[in-house]
């Protein structure tokens, strides 16, 4: 059995190819965990089981509709399956809901990370439905794990994020004998 | 104009139906220099028109009374417009406008009666005409609410703990009570840009 890594653990270090452009000599480029952690923004994962398949571009076309609201959330979008590089590549080429897209779709053809996040499917080895909300230190702060025909909703990702974002740092908000807050502390609580 | 290219600016503008060219200095020189303040701003303000206690249209009739208190003309005859797309009749419109020009008048009155305390400004009447306030088209409970949002805004004590006390006692949640005056503050945060 699978055990799905949970919150307050680290994000597992990676290092993947994924498509970012339709352009000619563009089309991939390498993401890292070392790399997201270097912009010092929140991010946001999410996985899908095969392209090409029904459910997946209705869903990525959503979370790519509201590609503004993560990154006004200072929040970088991953979009990742156990496909390669060439099939998302082709995928993105021949749909027309997926040729604008504005976020990475990582390449997990290893299966490794999958496997390490716990959410590979055990029959057939691909990703059930998985998105993680991760802080800017790269620990996990919210897990959500849906069965493989089940869609997502975007607007509670959001609202997730901001619940996790909305740190009510106002010296007004503090009752009279609490000690203060300092931003570290409440960064790191 | 460089600030047109800050997505956060366009998606704001297009939220709140406004045009590019009533956007105030104070937006543009944000948007110019990429302030995280604007993407908050846009969040906030969007979230405030979509809380759970209150319908699309009460936030709209809200944030058209908190444009109205703050002499926002642009950001008021979007927000009017949005509100009327969600339902809102003229003649309600028109009541948020008179129910502004009301709790302004009674906002500085009661706080100049809660400031001094003394017995001559309690006992005398005022005198002041509030015939709206008797049979409100918004209905009683939306009518109290509009009243405590204006009044928070304008920093009346008195009023406020009137209004949020008769609103509990028409079996308003303390919740929905919360998110009326959220939204306002939120939009107090928008009109002061404007």
């Amino acid at each position: 059995m699978n055990r799905i890594i949970s919150l307050g653990e680290s994000f597992p270090t990676f290092e993947k190819t994924s498509v970012t452009s339709l352009e000619k000599g563009k089309e991939f480029s390498t993401l890292s965990l070392d790399q997201q952690l270097g912009t010092g923004k929140w991010m946001v994962m999410f996985w899908w089981p095969k392209d090409f398949t029904f459910v997946c571009p209705t869903e990525i076309a959503e979370f790519n509709k509201n590609y503004s609201e993560f990154s006004d959330r200072d929040t970088n979008l991953i979009g990742a399956s156990t496909d390669s590089e060439f099939v998302h590549l082709a995928w993105r080429q021949n749909h027309p809901d997926l040729k604008g897209l504005r976020f990475p779709m990582l390449a997990d053809t290893s299966k490794s990370l999958a496997e390490e996040l716990g959410i590979l499917e055990a029959n057939e080895k691909v990703a059930y439905r998985a998105t993680f909300i991760v802080d800017p230190q790269g620990i996990i702060r919210w897990v959500s794990v849906y069965d493989l025909n089940v869609g997502r909703n975007v607007e509670e990702v959001l609202r997730v994020l901001d619940a996790l974002q909305t740190d009510e740092l106002c010296p007004c908000n503090w009752k009279r004998g609490e000690e203060t807050l300092s931003i570290s502390d409440v960064v790191e609580a | 104009m460089i600030a047109l290219e800050n997505e956060t600016l366009q998606n704001l503008i297009s939220d709140l139906n406004l045009t590019n060219d009533t956007l105030s200095d104070h937006l543009n020189h944000l948007a110019i220099n990429e302030s995280k303040h604007l993407r908050d701003l846009r969040i906030n303000l969007k979230n405030a028109l979509s809380f759970s206690n209150l319908t699309r249209k009460e936030s709209l009739l809200i944030a058209f009374s908190v444009a109205v208190n703050d002499r926002t003309k642009n950001l008021a005859d979007s927000l009017e417009s949005l509100a009327r797309a969600e339902g809102a009749t003229e003649s309600e419109l028109a009541e948020v406008r008179a129910c502004v020009s009301l709790l302004n008048v009674n906002n500085v009155f009661y706080r100049f009666r809660h400031f001094t305390k003394k017995d001559y400004y309690q006992q005398t009447p005022a005198g002041i005409k509030m015939g709206i306030m008797i049979n409100p088209i918004l209905g009683k409970e939306f009518f109290e609410l509009l009243s405590l949002a204006v009044s928070a805004l304008n920093g009346c004590e008195l009023c406020v703990n009137a209004h949020e006390n008769s609103l509990l006692q028409l079996g308003t949640s303390e919740a929905r009570v919360y998110d009326a005056v959220r939204c306002a503050a939120i939009f107090r945060g928008m009109t002061v840009l404007s």
